[in-house]
């Protein structure tokens, strides 16, 4: 111990301990020459001195001295050590031979002295898996580490980094995602894995197309390629519908590593949400496949649809039928109006005639396929058409297409459509006795769908929630002829005669892929009139036609049935919701609601999802969770319909490009004031190097107070007691 | 006696609406049927040559009859003045009219500016104030739907035109001063009751053919206006 290991913390100001030591010595002082008569000068001083020297002692542990003890220690720089496990790690690295990964495990582990050995025992060594996110793992875990995690995110990874770490030495090939902010205090060493010189890869890397397009309107798509290797090759770039081609375009690859852009147009032909596939063909030594291949959705919608109606006679039926078509601008309609049949006299020279040729060969076979719905009102088609095209109208129908069969005088005997194709599309059924009656008058009434279809379900939407829909169709005007038909046992009747026997008036049903309608009447334009004698005007018509139109058409707004997919592309491994809203009335969530949903992966296998509802009256949340890339089906089935939606997944992003970037790894040890290393670089030396510079040193400093120890107190108590004994011997006490 | 009996006008009709039929006005003062047998050969010819299933019956009607709006075709006719309708009638006629219904109006007299013309332009300026009675155009639809119109005569040739008030696309009144129903009507031994003039039986059978074209305006509106429709008409016209 020193002088300068004391160190002094006044309990008491300064002043006012020597204001104490003073009035002490002057106590000592005063207790000499009381005492020096008595005992003489020597004792007493010796008595005083001893008095003097307990009281300043005493006063003195006012100024709190203390022992001040100093150690100094060394602490161990501890390293982080991470391991780029994302997928691209699975690629070949430096030797060809074995992955990214692998030649990062043997840089480590392997050797005569191997160098996370040899770390271990200088440093705190701190290991760490990079994939999706940062995991911390053993040394013993590090040989069977593998690459499979989508692109980690190196930002994320930084920030998670213990603050204590000296430096970190990152082994990767650099592909990942990065903010370019360093994140850390401490240095980044990063061991760049992989040769971009050696990689090669074609890879559609981008692709932009319009999220919703129009049947019918050219659609073109941007699609940009990028390669690695394959210098001048030409390729070329296909867009697909399923496997039917639909247009392909050559490109030649640019240097490598390079970019080329190239634009496809095509023209789709169906409604719905579709998806498409863009794809380059695999070249030889390529590393990565699977990124040749893209898919892409797109909503096609109709611009228009396409309605044929041909009306066998002018009527009231037409006109209004014209009116409520042609108010409607997603309608572009093409009708033909028999004005004459062949057994009419023409007594005017052909330049007095206004009739066009009614060229049923181009409407009902060569361009049958462009319509969307095809009318015959009150059409007596024996004179006109022909068997095959009435099987052309089949086929039209079980392919997709709409029929809407209304009724009239034309319809009857032989004019039914009884024993021909168009028989098997209709939702009615001619019987022998097929009559039309015009003898009196019958109101409607709701069918056995009728209260849940969409197309009589249109009351709310014109007089509000209050009205009584079923009241709303009985006080519609009675027609005042009827065709009388037999519903399908397949068929939905939705209104039906209101007196007598229960016509079917208003019947419909699926064939195929399509939709048919028959309403049983040519006089449903009081429909039209009717509500505007009421003053009511004619709203209530043109939903009415609206709505058979949209049904028949399989307008999304009309489906039981609607799915609401996730906008853009779904992510692998990140769980997909879908919105599902069922539309019939009543139909609530919970056990009773008859609902199935099933999610089909890219191979057609069923995969696991749920489906919950959502509180919502008849909506629901499914979700599953993609585990590849591909296109997804999702198949929803309730008591009134089904309906399938596709869902693109894209693959992992990472899958995309695996080509090593070592300017990556560079920008982060810059970033970071590390270094970036190569394998020719003495590791040990390197890692050294940094590893002292935060080698941490630390002095510990013991503060003991004085007062506690008892050599002061027996030194105080010691001068007491030895004053004490001589004041008594010399007999003072 | 006997025909205004069977012509006697009804509230309500407790038969079905023929898909074609005459519904003719019956209003006050004046003269309401001038020619009251020119259904049967007009309709005779409309079933001959078109594919119309037409109905010899005409109906007499009025504009206070709530049916009025279940009749496809409204034809009203007359030579003299006549009383004003009633702001009811004239509502329910430009109701009727403006969602959809058809009116043929025809002044008999053979002359502009007198009784029945001044009378019905007064009443369509009442109903239609911001429209008015305007000479339909050589392409309208009326003389294109069925045959191709160019000469427009009736009983007589007072126009060489029709009129028309035109909402849209959709010309729901057309008005004729020719006498189209007086060179169609027919006394039951079949001789006709008036003769045409100055064109004879060449003018009757351009009123025939005038009448038809009407008929099926009413019931296929602008239908002729259809894009397939015009190279046709414009090949036919040149020939």
């Amino acid at each position: 111990m020193n002088w300068e290991q004391i160190t002094f913390a006044p309990i008491l100001p300064t002043s006012l301990i020597m204001v104490l030591f003073l009035l002490g010595t002057a106590a000592a002082i005063v207790q000499y020459a009381l005492i020096r008569g008595r005992l003489g000068s020597s004792r007493a001083l010796a008595v005083s001195i001893l008095r003097w020297i307990a009281l300043s002692f005493l006063i003195g542990l006012a100024l709190n001295p203390s022992l001040v003890t100093r150690k100094e220690h060394t602490v161990t720089p501890a390293i982080a050590v991470l391991f780029d496990t994302s997928y691209s790690m699975g690629q070949p690295g430096s030797a060809a031979k074995i992955s990214r990964l692998e030649e990062a495990k043997s840089l480590l582990l392997e050797g005569e002295k191997p160098l996370l050995q040899t770390l271990s025992q200088k440093y705190e060594v701190r290991l760490y898996g990079m994939g999706e996110s940062l995991k911390a793992i053993e040394a013993s875990q590090v040989a069977s580490l593998q690459a499979e995690g989508h692109k980690g995110n190196l930002t994320q990874a930084l920030k998670e980094l213990d603050k204590s770490n000296s430096l970190a030495v990152l082994l990767s090939d650099g592909n990942w995602q990065w903010d370019g902010k360093p994140s850390v205090d401490f240095p980044v060493l990063t061991l760049p894995m992989g040769n971009l010189r050696e990689y090669r890869d074609i890879l559609i890397e981008e692709v932009k197309a319009p999220a919703l397009a129009f049947r019918g309107r050219e659609v073109t798509v941007d699609v940009t390629v990028k390669s690695y290797g394959y210098t001048g090759l030409v390729i070329p770039v296909l867009l697909k519908d399923g496997n039917k081609l639909l247009t392909a375009k050559n490109v030649r690859l640019p240097s490598s590593p390079g970019r080329v852009s190239t634009s496809l147009s095509f023209t789709p032909e169906e409604v719905g949400l579709k998806s498409f596939s863009l794809s380059v063909p695999v070249q030889a030594g390529e590393n990565l496949t699977s990124n040749n291949l893209t898919h892409l959705s797109m909503k096609v919608a109709r611009d228009k649809i396409r309605v044929l109606m041909v009306s066998g006679s002018p009527s009231m039926n037409y006109r209004f039928l014209r009116t409520a078509l042609k108010a409607d601008p997603s309608v572009d309609l093409l009708s033909f109006v028999i004005l004459r049949t062949p057994s009419d006299i023409i007594n005017v020279p052909i330049n007095e005639q206004s009739l066009i040729p009614f060229p049923v060969e181009t409407l009902f076979v060569k361009e049958m396929k462009n319509f969307d719905l095809l009318i015959f009102d009150n059409f007596r088609y024996l004179l006109y058409l022909s068997p095959h095209h009435l099987e052309s109208i089949r086929d039209f129908v079980r392919g997709g297409g709409a029929f809407a069969l209304i009724g009239g005088p034309s319809l009857q005997s032989e004019g039914s459509f009884a024993m021909t194709p168009i028989s098997e599309i209709l939702p009615i059924r001619f019987s022998e006795k097929d009559v039309y009656r015009r003898d009196t008058s019958t109101g409607v009434r709701f069918g056995r769908g009728g209260t849940v279809h969409p197309i009589t379900r249109l009351v709310s939407e014109i007089k509000g929630d209050d009205t009584d829909p079923a009241r709303f169709w009985r006080d519609m005007p009675s027609l005042d002829g009827i065709n009388l038909v037999e519903a399908k046992s397949s068929a939905t009747v939705l209104l039906e005669s209101g007196e007598g026997l229960p016509w079917p008036i208003l019947a419909v049903s699926g064939y195929g892929e399509g939709r048919s309608l028959a309403l049983a009447t040519d006089y449903s334009w009081k429909w039209y009139m009717g509500p505007v004698a009421r003053g009511e005007g004619n709203l209530t018509y043109l939903k009415f036609v609206d709505r058979m139109v949209r049904w028949l058409t399989k307008d999304p707004g009309l489906e039981p049935i609607q799915i609401t997919l996730p906008e853009g592309s779904g992510v692998t491994g990140q769980e997909l919701e879908i919105r599902v809203k069922l539309q019939e009335e009543g139909l609530s969530p919970g056990p009773r609601s008859t609902i199935s949903w099933s999610v089909f992966s890219p191979d057609g296998l069923k995969m696991e999802s749920t489906l919950k509802p959502t509180g919502r009256p008849g909506e629901f949340l499914g979700s599953f969770v993609p585990p590849r890339g591909g296109v997804y089906k999702i198949k929803v089935e309730t008591s009134s319909g089904m309906l399938e939606e596709s869902v693109v997944v894209l693959g992992s992003v990472e899958t995309l490009d695996a080509a090593p970037d070592h300017h990556q790894l560079k920008a982060l040890s810059e970033a970071t004031n590390g270094t970036f290393l190569s394998r020719s670089d003495d590791l040990l030396e390197e890692i050294d190097s940094y590893a002292r510079r935060g080698e941490g040193r630390f002095i510990e400093e013991k503060r003991s107070p004085l007062w506690a120890t008892p050599y002061v107190m027996v030194l105080v108590l010691g001068c007491l007691i030895t004053e004490w004994y001589f004041r008594r011997r010399w007999g003072l006490v | 006696m006997a025909g205004l009996l069977a012509f006697r006008p009804r509230s309500s009709w407790a038969a079905p609406f023929p898909q074609f039929f005459f519904a003719q006005v019956k209003y006050r003062g004046g003269d309401w049927d001038p020619n009251p047998d020119y259904v049967e050969a007009i309709t005779e010819e409309l079933e001959l040559r078109t594919s119309i299933d037409g109905t010899k019956e005409r109906r007499v009607t009025t504009l206070s009859d709530p049916d009025l709006f279940y009749c496809p075709f409204l034809y009203m006719a007359g030579k003299y003045d006549f009383d004003p309708f009633t702001p009811q009638e004239r509502e329910t006629l430009r109701r009727f009219l403006t969602y959809g219904g058809f009116l043929l109006a025809e002044d008999t007299v053979g002359a502009k500016g007198f009784g029945f013309d001044q009378a019905f332009r007064r009443e369509m300026k009442q109903i239609f104030p911001k429209q008015e009675l305007k000479k339909l155009a050589n392409d309208h639809s009326v003389y294109q739907s069925f045959y191709i119109i160019g000469s427009i005569a009736g009983r007589l040739k007072v126009n060489p035109y029709l009129e028309g008030i035109t909402i849209d696309q959709w010309t729901p009144v057309i008005y004729c001063q020719n006498d189209l129903s007086g060179a169609w009507e027919r006394e039951r031994s079949g001789k006709w009751v008036h003769e045409c003039t100055p064109g004879g039986d060449h003018q009757r059978a351009s009123a025939f053919k005038l009448g038809i074209n009407i008929i099926i305006y009413s019931l296929t509106s602008d239908y002729k206006k259809d894009v397939i429709h015009h190279p046709f008409i414009k090949r036919r016209q040149s020939l």
